[in-house]
Parts: C-alpha cells; sequence; structure tokens
C-alpha cells in the first residue's frame, strides 16, 4: 500500500489548490478524482456557462454593432459551434489543471474514493492508500426534487451545457444564479425563457436595489418573463413538450431547466467508517479552520456547507492544506466576494444593507450610477451602479455592490479596498483613472458624504 | 415662580447620591406626582416625584454626576421665567469609597494590556501648544504622559516628536479605518495592541481595547467593594462548619405544604438562628475593637442576590414574630428587593445576616461579616449522602452550614456552641411541630 501526507478526495476547485499548495510545501500528496479534475466549476459550471455568455455577448455586440455606426448585414447565432468552442476551452483548462498538478508532483487517481479507516482510503473499492491527513473536497451535484418527472425534456444545468441545439421556448425553474445565468444567456441568443421562481423575487439574497435592476434589464431588454411567488405546478413532459401550472396560468415550452437546489456529495465515501457523520443536511460540519471532527480529516467547499463558490472552497483549501502539513493554524478568509454573470452582472461583496440592517448596525450609503460616467457613455454601456455601505461612525468601507457592465470586474477592487479597511474617505481620495468604470466607485464614495462631483447634489 | 429642585436625603446615612436617569427634558411639562429623575444611592435606586405641577426649565446636574444631598439639581417653574444662576457642581468622587480612576488615567502606556499602571503624576496644569496637540491628535495618540520641554512644561511638537520616536510609534502599521475609529474612541493607538500574529493593528483590536477600557463600577458594586473590604480589613474572621440532617425538616415542612402553610428552608434556618441568637448574646453584638455593642432585639439581613449585585433587607425584630409573621415579612422583603423597591431603612442596622446559597448547589462556602456585625451564616445546598446511624450506613439529606465569626468578640468554642445550637434546632421535629402549629 502506497503512502502519502495528504490525500485529497475531489479535484475541483476546492481540492486540486489543495493539493498543489500541500505538494509546494514539501508534503507527498495523492488526488482522487472520479469524474473530470476541475470539478463542476471548471467542467459542468463556471466555466462552460462563461464561455457560453461570451458568444452569446459577442452575438448581442454584433447584432446591435449599428449603434456604435458599424453595420453588419445579418448576425447568425451557430449553437452547435458555441458549444464546440466551449468544449476547446474546457479541456484546454483541464489538461491545465492537470499538468499543474503532475508538475508538482501529486498522484493522481481516478475513482471513487471511500474510507476504510481514518488514515486509508479505497479507490473504487480495490487500490488502499495510507494517508496522513485527508482532505474531502467533494463538492455538490444538482438536486432533482421528487415532483418532477423523468424526462429528456426536462434538464439541469450540467445536461444543459452539453446540449448541441437551443430550445425555441424554454422554462427555468428557479431564480437563484444558476438558473437567472443561463436564462440571460438563452434569451440573449433569442431563446423565449421564463423563469417560475417560489419566492417572491429573483436573486433574493442580493439587496433589493441590485435585484430590481437586473429583473427590470431581463424583462424589459431581454424578453425574460418572471413569475415569482408561487410554485410551478402538475408538470408534465412528452414529446411535444413540457407544461406546468403557475397559478392560473398554463405554461408550455421545448424545454424545461431545474435549477433549484444543490445536494452535497457525500454518498460512496463511508464516513462512518472514519468516525465521521454528514449532519441532517448532508453537509459535513467543520469549523473556521476547515477541521472535521476527526482530528486527521479535513474538508473544503461546498461539501461543508458554507458559502459555495468556487473561490471560497480555494481559500478553504489553501487553509485545510497549510494546517494538514503543520503550518500554524490561521482561520480561512471571511471576505467574499459574489459574482453573477446575468446581464447586467451583479456583484457583492461585504456588508450588504439588508445585513446591515439586521445587524442593526447605523451605516451610511454612497452610489453612483454609470449614466454619469463618461467612460460607460463613451463605450455604450450605462446600465447600473456601484454603492458602498461605510460605518456611519467610523466611516469604514464594510461592504460594496456593483450591478452593471464588467461589475464582476470591478468588485475585485471593492474587496481590496474592504479587506484593508479602508475609509470612504481615503477611497475618494485615492486617484482613479480617467475615463474609466472604475472612476464610480471613487464618485460613489464621495456621494456618501454628499460630496460627489459628477452628480446633482441631492435635495436637503 | 421658578422652584429649585433639590436632591433628597434618603435615609440617615446618605450624603450623596448620583441621578441614573431623567426621565423628563427640559422645557418638558410636569404634573405634581409624576417622576422627575432617578437616583442611586449608596444602597439603592429611588424615583424621585415632582412636588409640583410646571415646566421643567432646566437642568443642573447631569446624569452620572454625585453631588451632595440638598444640592440644587434643576428648577422647576414656567415657561419663559429667569433661572438663578448656579455653579454647576463638579464630579466628585463618592464619600468613603476610593476615587474612580478615569479611563484616561488607566490607559495602560508601556505596560502589558492586562495590568492597570495608574498615569505618573503630572503637573497640575497640562500645557500643550496647538502645533504638539494637533501632531498628537493626529497620530491618535494621548499628549498627556509626554514630559514638556517648552516654558512651564508646556509640551511642544518637538516632544510630541521625540515621544513618538522612543516609543517606536512610526513602526505601527494601522489600518486607516482602525485610526479613524480609535481617534472617534479616544483611544491611544500606542496602547492597542495588533491581535497575535498580526503586526497591524486592525478594526478588530480597536474593538477589542474599547471593550476593555476601564469603566467605573456601579454605585452598587463600589458599595460592596468598600463594606466588604471594610470587613476583611478590620474584623479578624474565621469560619466553623456543621452539618445538619434535614430529614425532619423537610418531612415537616412537606407536611405544613399539604396544609397550605408553604415555609422556605431559609424560613426554618433564620427562625433556628433567631432563636440561637438568644440563647449566645455575644453573637448578636458587634464591636469596634473597644467598645461591645449588645443589641436586645434581632433584625436578621437575608443576603438577595440581583443582577448587579447583592442587597441585604433587613427584617426588623425578627425575635419578636411568630414563625408565620418571619416567614410572610421576609418573603415581602425579598420580593421587594429584587423588584428594586426597597428603601434605605430596610436595608440597614441588621445584627446578624443569613446569606443561603443553597439554590446553587453548592457544597460548602464561607461569606463575609457585614461591617457593624459580628457573625454570618452560610448556608449551602441540601445534598443527599451517605451517613452513619447506629452501624448502617444511610442516605440523608444533609446541609452544611458555616459561620463565619469575628474573633475580636467571639471565640472558637462560642462559635462551634452557637452553629450546634442552630443544627440541634433544625434537627428537632417537636420544635417545629411547636413553632408552626396554628
Amino acid at each position: 500500500m502506497e503512502h502519502f501526507d495528504v490525500v485529497v478526495i475531489g479535484a475541483g476547485p476546492g481540492g486540486y489548490p489543495a493539493a498543489i499548495r500541500a505538494a509546494q510545501l514539501g508534503a507527498s500528496v495523492a488526488i482522487v478524482e472520479r469524474e473530470h479534475v476541475g470539478g463542476t466549476c471548471l467542467n459542468f459550471g463556471c466555466i462552460p456557462t462563461k464561455a457560453l455568455i461570451a458568444s452569446a455577448d459577442a452575438f448581442a455586440r454584433i447584432r446591435d454593432a449599428k449603434s456604435y455606426g458599424v453595420s453588419v448585414s445579418r448576425a447568425a447565432v451557430d449553437y452547435a459551434a458555441m458549444i464546440d468552442r466551449k468544449d476547446k476551452v474546457v479541456t484546454q483548462l483541464r489538461n491545465g489543471v492537470k499538468q499543474l498538478l503532475t508538475a508538482n508532483g501529486v498522484k493522481q487517481f481516478t475513482g471513487t474514493a471511500a474510507f476504510k479507516d481514518r488514515n486509508t482510503i479505497a479507490i473504487d473499492g480495490e487500490t488502499l492508500i495510507g494517508a496522513k491527513k485527508v482532505i474531502i473536497a467533494t463538492g455538490s451535484t444538482s438536486a432533482k426534487p421528487d415532483f418532477l418527472p423523468e424526462h429528456e425534456r426536462i434538464v439541469e444545468s450540467r445536461s444543459f451545457l452539453s446540449l448541441d441545439w437551443l430550445p425555441a421556448s424554454m422554462i427555468v425553474l428557479g431564480g437563484g444564479v444558476v438558473g437567472c445565468e443561463i436564462a440571460s444567456m438563452a434569451a440573449t441568443l433569442g431563446v423565449k425563457v421564463v423563469i417560475a421562481e417560489l419566492l417572491a423575487d429573483i436573486l433574493t439574497p442580493l439587496d433589493s436595489d441590485l435585484r430590481a435592476e437586473v429583473r427590470g434589464h431581463m424583462e424589459r431588454t431581454l424578453g425574460v418573463r418572471v413569475l415569482t411567488g408561487r410554485p410551478l405546478a402538475n408538470i408534465s413532459a412528452d414529446g411535444d413538450g413540457v407544461r406546468g401550472a403557475f397559478g392560473d396560468e398554463a405554461l408550455r415550452a421545448d424545454l424545461l431547466l431545474n435549477a433549484i437546489d444543490r445536494r452535497p456529495v457525500t454518498d460512496g465515501l463511508s464516513l462512518d467508517n472514519a468516525g465521521l457523520k454528514a449532519n441532517e443536511r448532508g453537509f459535513i460540519d467543520t469549523d473556521e479552520y476547515c477541521r472535521t471532527k476527526a482530528a486527521t480529516i479535513f474538508a473544503v467547499g461546498d461539501v461543508t456547507g458554507k458559502t459555495q463558490l468556487a473561490h471560497f472552497a480555494t481559500a478553504q483549501g489553501m487553509t485545510a492544506a497549510e494546517h494538514a502539513v503543520g503550518q500554524k493554524p490561521r482561520r480561512h478568509p471571511t471576505l467574499v466576494p459574489n459574482v453573477i454573470f446575468t446581464s447586467p452582472e451583479v456583484a457583492t461583496v461585504g456588508l450588504s444593507e439588508a445585513g446591515a440592517a439586521a445587524e442593526n448596525r447605523v451605516v451610511k450609503m454612497g452610489k453612483f450610477r454609470f449614466s454619469g460616467l463618461g467612460k460607460a457613455l463613451a463605450a455604450g454601456e450605462t446600465t447600473g451602479f456601484v454603492k458602498w455601505i461605510a460605518d456611519a461612525a467610523s466611516d469604514q468601507l464594510l461592504g460594496a455592490a456593483a450591478v452593471g457592465p464588467h461589475a464582476t470586474e470591478l468588485i475585485a477592487a471593492a474587496a481590496t479596498a474592504i479587506r484593508a479597511e479602508l475609509t470612504a474617505r481615503e477611497l475618494g481620495e485615492t486617484i482613479h483613472a480617467h475615463p474609466t468604470f472604475c472612476e464610480a466607485w471613487m464618485e460613489a464614495a464621495h456621494a456618501l458624504h454628499g460630496e460627489c462631483i459628477h452628480a446633482a447634489p441631492r435635495r436637503r | 415662580m421658578v422652584t429649585p429642585i433639590v436632591m433628597p436625603k434618603f435615609g440617615q446615612m446618605t450624603e450623596e447620591s448620583t441621578i441614573v436617569e431623567w426621565l423628563k427634558k427640559e422645557g418638558e411639562k410636569v404634573a405634581k406626582g409624576e417622576t422627575l429623575f432617578a437616583v442611586e444611592t449608596d444602597k439603592s435606586v429611588m424615583e424621585v416625584e415632582s412636588f409640583k405641577d410646571g415646566t421643567l426649565l432646566k437642568i443642573v446636574v447631569g446624569v452620572g454626576i454625585s453631588v451632595p444631598v440638598q444640592s440644587v439639581v434643576g428648577y422647576l417653574g414656567e415657561i419663559g421665567e429667569a433661572i438663578p444662576e448656579t455653579p454647576v457642581p463638579e464630579r466628585r468622587a463618592p464619600v468613603g469609597a476610593a476615587p474612580v480612576p478615569t479611563a484616561a488615567a488607566l490607559s495602560p502606556r508601556g505596560g502589558t494590556p492586562d495590568t492597570i499602571v495608574a498615569a505618573p503624576p503630572a503637573p497640575a496644569v497640562f500645557r500643550v501648544s496647538p502645533r504638539a496637540e494637533a501632531l498628537a491628535r493626529e497620530c491618535v495618540v494621548d499628549p498627556h504622559p509626554i514630559q514638556g520641554s517648552g516654558p512651564e512644561g508646556r509640551v511642544v511638537e518637538r516632544d510630541v516628536k521625540a515621544y513618538l520616536d522612543e516609543k517606536d510609534y512610526w513602526s505601527l502599521r494601522v489600518s486607516p479605518a482602525a485610526k479613524a475609529l480609535a481617534a472617534k474612541e479616544g483611544l491611544d493607538l500606542l496602547a492597542v495592541r495588533a491581535a497575535s500574529g498580526s503586526k497591524r493593528i486592525e478594526v478588530a483590536d480597536i474593538e477589542r481595547a474599547v471593550a476593555e477600557k476601564p469603566a467605573p463600577m456601579t454605585k452598587m458594586r463600589q458599595v460592596i467593594a468598600q463594606r466588604l473590604t471594610q470587613s476583611v480589613v478590620t474584623a479578624p474572621q474565621f469560619y466553623v462548619t456543621v452539618e445538619a440532617d434535614m430529614t425532619n425538616a423537610l418531612a415537616h415542612r412537606t407536611r405544613l405544604d399539604g396544609g397550605g402553610a408553604r415555609y422556605t428552608i431559609t424560613d426554618f434556618i433564620a427562625q433556628a438562628s433567631i432563636l440561637a441568637l438568644k440563647e449566645f448574646p455575644t453573637v448578636n453584638s458587634a464591636t469596634d475593637g473597644r467598645n461591645i455593642r449588645w443589641s436586645s432585639r434581632v433584625h436578621l439581613g437575608i443576603v438577595v442576590n440581583l443582577d448587579q449585585g447583592l442587597v441585604v433587607p433587613v427584617v426588623r425584630d425578627a425575635d419578636q414574630m411568630t414563625m408565620a409573621e418571619l416567614s410572610e415579612s421576609s418573603k415581602t422583603l425579598i420580593e421587594r428587593a429584587r423588584a428594586g423597591g426597597l428603601a434605605p431603612d430596610e436595608m440597614s442596622g441588621s445584627t446578624f445576616t443569613i446569606s443561603n446559597m443553597g439554590m446553587l448547589d453548592v457544597e460548602n462556602f464561607t461569606a463575609i461579616i457585614n461591617p457593624g456585625e459580628s457573625a454570618i451564616l452560610a448556608v449551602s445546598s441540601t445534598i443527599m449522602k451517605p451517613v452513619v446511624r447506629g452501624d448502617e450506613i444511610v442516605a440523608r439529606p444533609m446541609l452544611k452550614m458555616t459561620l463565619s465569626s469575628d474573633h475580636r468578640l467571639i471565640d472558637g468554642a462560642a462559635a462551634a456552641r452557637f452553629i450546634n445550637s442552630i443544627k440541634a434546632k433544625l434537627e428537632d421535629n417537636g420544635l417545629w411541630n411547636t413553632l408552626t402549629s396554628s
């Protein structure tokens, strides 16, 4: 039996960085993956959707080229070619990760890992490997609720991304991040999309001003129908299409995308052999050092049931790896930016308005709309705004949000400022290059003190 | 007509009081009998009512300032009437208590944060140049400890600079928000330490320092501190412990319960103590070290634990009461104590005190004698224990009691006889039958 200092189970964005970090620190490391390295994010989630969204954006730009003074005879969508491009991107990245693992001396095993005991892992029930420390990074997968019938016209995001054709019409069940991203992309490419959401609004974790901006744009510009506040009932599917009832209204479409929920992957791990147990929701409980209840076993990423984001899994993976090889333990970071690739994009970091209200924190807000920004007008991208949330007493920047062009890129600057504990005054005093989208942060910081140059003063 | 509002005198011993809350604002209408403000005396918090209708024209003494009784604290009258000039009283330390140090004097400088170092004796007047003060403010550093080299010891800019260099101020790394917060909270950055493992002072470090900033204790705690210290310093105390078998008393209590008469364990112990005090007059006496003052009556103090501290309501003339009266009287007093409604005279003059921690699951403890008395009885929990009866080991509910005695008055043998007398009474079934038969 081969022995390793660290064995990582799962090669997604939590697992493979953990393996590389542990190897960098001199440990002998093995990683076990039952499917493709890169996990859901690289193969079936973040990356493929972003590849398709890039294609959709390219189409939209060319279609609307006239507004920039460019005439194009006719733009057409070749979805099969878009899927082909997406697959190439995924393959390239996947190979890149494999090479990185190899270059760092991480031994890769393919198969399903299960605990024999705390320090022994069986791969597909055959190969046994010994592990001083184990990092569980098995992630999560789409969950199909019982009320959804089995049918080829009812798909979850993973199988949707492997279709090489686009339906003419589509019902998106669930107005969360996955549902809204795919709805935006499909609608941009001309699909008639209806979102059916049980809650009172889509993207409910966001502050209401952000939600209103996204929903308004999706409804008015992309023509997405957003139905909220009721369950989609009587769902059936046949060769003709998918049907459902939303209140009194009968809905029909060519395809139904199930984007409701994800569940943690712990099946087949035989956690009990390691003296561990998933909690009642199926997640593995961990502390802020990524420790499980077993001294030699760590867990990171979606399987821990904390923030389900790839970059958070990576941050946890680093913490776990450093801890596993005996470095001084440090808490995993908690300031996690959240990015949503809808049209328009949304991104948030730190405290939200709703969060401040829940904590009874006295905060000040500063908002600046892109329509007041020279660069946004020049680029023809004026939807949305950025906002700061700062402590009313100390002026400390506590949270930020952006909705609109490049929001998912812009948020990095805000995250750095918050992490560095800057005050709104200092952010406002920082010179931002003109003309750029980033200027919006500076303007919003001024707005927080009512001292905005490029916005009319608020009536007193 | 403008009428001054004066700080009333609550009880014989009160020299000073502090307003803890004004319930009326300046300019607000006040009706006769409405509460104007709440006062913390050295015993409790009292409400003060208006003696006439009118408008609260001015508040002279704000919240948190201790003033002598009969001081003018505000003015009542009609809107538009002129108020006589009065000097605003200065903050004074409570009489008899150690002066309460201010936070500034306590901010640890140079020492470790958990040791409290008093500031070095400062010159009578602190002189600082505007430039020096501005630099200290900009750096969020307290200029008071800086030795001034200017005329009359005035701190000038070069002194601040030298001080910052000497304290290695420039190697401090502070996040901007942390600095803003420290300035707002009036902290000295030199007194704040970064969390271990970090060289940078962040907001969390400032929040910790704010939370750890010394603050004055409540008046109630100051009184407790002062009285208990006085007791320990002046009275040489010693302790005697006995264990009483509560089988009979508990069985009797259960029988009485069935008949509708409800007694607490404290009632039994109080009654037994009162009877014992009549047998041992020395224990119902007090001394100042020269004289002995015997009290012909038993005024029984009962310690009541509140969230913010302790109070000791006193059952006066407890030896003149039947057990039913004693029980009723102590119950009423304890309830009022919990509600914060005791008058100062109901909390003074006790000759002997009982502290019962039975409900707190303790094996044994000792109590500190209340000043002005010579002994206190500490009552612990009743616990089922194996004891020897005849040649058998049997389970019995056992109660430990410890008597703290002032050795200046009470010798060991006297204390032993006294506490054994209480024990004997607790175990005497016939006694309880007599005392509680109606």
